[in-house]
């Protein structure tokens, strides 16, 4: 879908620590009332993990080799994990109930699976995976919507549900593959990371990237040939998509995570990568191997004292290099 | 007791009805209309009056003639229902008593449905009911009108609240809400022992209306047309079964 220009976050997943920061961020900023506390438009999952919604990536959606929209299925509370709260009150201020326990009983949440990941020691690994609306080039969840209330804005390719349109008829929330289109119940709509287009319009990143203790989160136009997208997506291409195989074509792109050689039982190392390349390209393609490759050599070159662009665009110095938002 | 006696009298003083009531949704026994089938709307004379505006359960709706309508799969219309939809699906009935005052206009409509959906949820979906009428004439496309100078006015009833939304459309996916909500509603699920489970919904409206696009009711004819979602097989949208065409209401009073 062509837009004038179209936003977009660059995430080095080399560099999260999964402290969840950029989730507290936004739900702090948007998801914490008003029938969305349930919602996260952005989280930390462990990878490999279930994701969240749990299973999300074989719920289907997104198109087919075709171009035709793809069936899914709608998650269930079950799939999201119920939010719960606790009686801080009566068990810490009037001492009225002996024991802080959770109002309901917890099943299951968004990060139930964290830091499991897979493996046998001692190539045991996982890796951090922060996750948001994709602000797809061809989302799926508009080209889902009946009543066309959802739109890509020209300015930024911003993808936004219009909150009049909408009936909550949730074929957005089963037609997006990467289910970050979300149902809340008491409007009977849905809604959406709105990319922080309220500060993105001020000229601040979103809050999730602001945030970012670990810095690995960058925001700028895929048109802007001096800014970190091109540099990382365009020019070095180390930055990919997850799941491009969806074919809604998204704005946000990672840094596959490198990882230390597997060992083998005599605990010495071999060629293979801890975290297995095939795992990576399961999620982000075939350009994980040529992006890793670029990865270390650039790094040598810059351990070696040398000048790397590429390194010294991924350390994020300032602020202001990492968000070009104009 | 006064008031009732009052009310069965007068109704009985009305033209013996063509049609049995039928007591249960498993009697047939109730003339099916077609397409473009003209239906007299029953008069309920002037001081009787429903023991609440949208009664589902007064004794005058078995003093009136019952009709029914097969009821099929809507046509697709966009790429989300297409993936979804069943025509194999077999036809269904709705059941529906068209009536009068000199006031208001009600609908009384009755279907069948396993379970009672009321409420929507992440992956669940609520039941619902909808009369749609031609603003103008019965060329208007009766899958949710074609164009805004050939539009359509829905009332679109939602369980739980028992919520009536007065809704215009000129074509699929221009579905809006009015400003005016005149409309009204009340509904009963019954359990039937030995019988399926069924609906039944009152939804009315004043006769005289404002508003471009509020049905005219006060006009001899006035095309109507149906639907009805069932939330536990996630209908929601174009995912529904409709009425094939338009039943022509002659609206002429007694």
């Amino acid at each position: 879908m062509a837009v004038k220009r179209q936003l977009s976050m660059v995430l080095d997943l080399n560099k999260c620590i999964g402290c969840h920061t950029c989730t507290s961020a936004c739900k702090l900023q948007w998801t914490n009332r008003n029938g969305r506390e349930y919602m996260y438009w952005n989280n930390v999952e462990t990878m490999p993990g279930t994701g969240y919604p749990k299973n999300y990536a074989e719920m289907g959606g997104g198109f087919d080799a075709d171009g035709a929209l793809r069936l899914g299925t709608e998650p269930s509370a079950e799939d999201y994990g119920v939010p719960w709260d606790y009686n801080y009150e009566e068990a810490l201020m009037t001492g009225t109930d002996p024991w802080l326990r959770p109002n309901v009983k917890p099943t299951w949440g968004a990060n139930w699976d964290e830091d499991e990941g897979e493996g046998e020691y001692p190539n045991t690994y996982y890796f951090y995976l922060p996750r948001l609306c994709n602000h797809c080039d061809n989302p799926a969840c508009l080209a889902a919507c009946s009543r066309n209330a959802i739109y890509k804005r020209q300015e930024d390719g911003i993808v936004l549900i219009d909150q009049e349109r909408c009936r909550g008829y949730r074929y957005c929330v089963s037609a997006c593959p990467y289910k970050k289109v979300y149902f809340n119940e008491e409007i009977s709509k849905s809604e959406k990371c709105i990319f922080c287009y309220p500060r993105i319009e001020k000229g601040l990143p979103t809050a999730c990237a602001k945030q970012c203790v670990g810095r690995i989160r960058w925001i700028g136009y895929r048109d802007d040939e001096e800014g970190p997208i091109y540099t990382l997506v365009d020019k070095y291409k180390v930055a990919l998509p997850l799941h491009p195989e969806m074919g809604t074509k998204p704005n946000v792109f990672y840094v596959p995570p490198l990882s230390p050689p597997k060992l083998d039982e005599n605990g010495g190392t071999t060629t293979e990568s801890r975290v297995p390349l095939e795992y990576l390209e399961s999620l982000f393609g075939d350009g994980v191997s040529a992006a890793l490759d670029t990865i270390t050599a650039e790094r040598a070159k810059k351990a070696e004292g040398g000048e790397s662009e590429l390194m010294d665009t991924l350390i994020g110095y300032r602020h202001a290099e990492m968000f070009k938002l104009s | 007791m006064y008031k009732t006696i009052t009310c069965l009298t007068a109704l009985a003083l009305l033209s013996t009805p063509l049609i049995a009531v039928s007591e249960t949704l498993a009697d047939a026994n109730v003339k099916l209309l077609e397409a473009y089938d003209g239906v007299k709307v029953s008069t309920i004379p002037d001081g009787i009056y429903l023991r609440r505006v949208n009664d589902p359960d007064d004794i005058i709706w078995e003093r009136l003639p019952e009709y029914r309508v097969s009821m099929s799969p809507a046509p697709a219309v966009h790429e989300s229902v297409e993936l979804r939809v069943n025509y194999e699906a077999e036809p269904s009935f709705l059941y529906m008593t068209l009536a009068r005052t000199s006031e208001r206009f009600y609908v009384r409509l009755r279907w069948v449905d396993d379970t009672p959906n009321a409420a929507t949820a992440f992956d669940k979906f609520r039941d619902g009911a909808a009369v749609q009428f031609a603003l103008g004439s019965d060329d208007t496309s009766y899958v949710m009108g074609d164009g805004p100078d050939s539009a359509v006015n829905i009332w679109y009833w939602l369980p739980g609240g028992n919520t009536v939304q007065n809704l215009a459309a000129g074509g699929p996916g221009s579905t809006t809400v009015l400003d005016e909500q005149p409309v009204s509603g009340d509904s009963q699920y019954i359990n039937n022992e030995g019988d399926p489970n069924e609906w039944t919904v009152v939804m009315s409206r004043p006769i005289q209306s404002e508003g471009a696009h509020n049905a005219s009711l006060t006009r001899d004819t006035v095309p109507i047309a149906f639907a009805v979602w069932q939330g536990a097989d996630k209908e929601r949208d174009g995912l529904k079964r409709v009425s094939d065409g338009w039943i022509l209401l002659d609206m002429t009073s007694e």
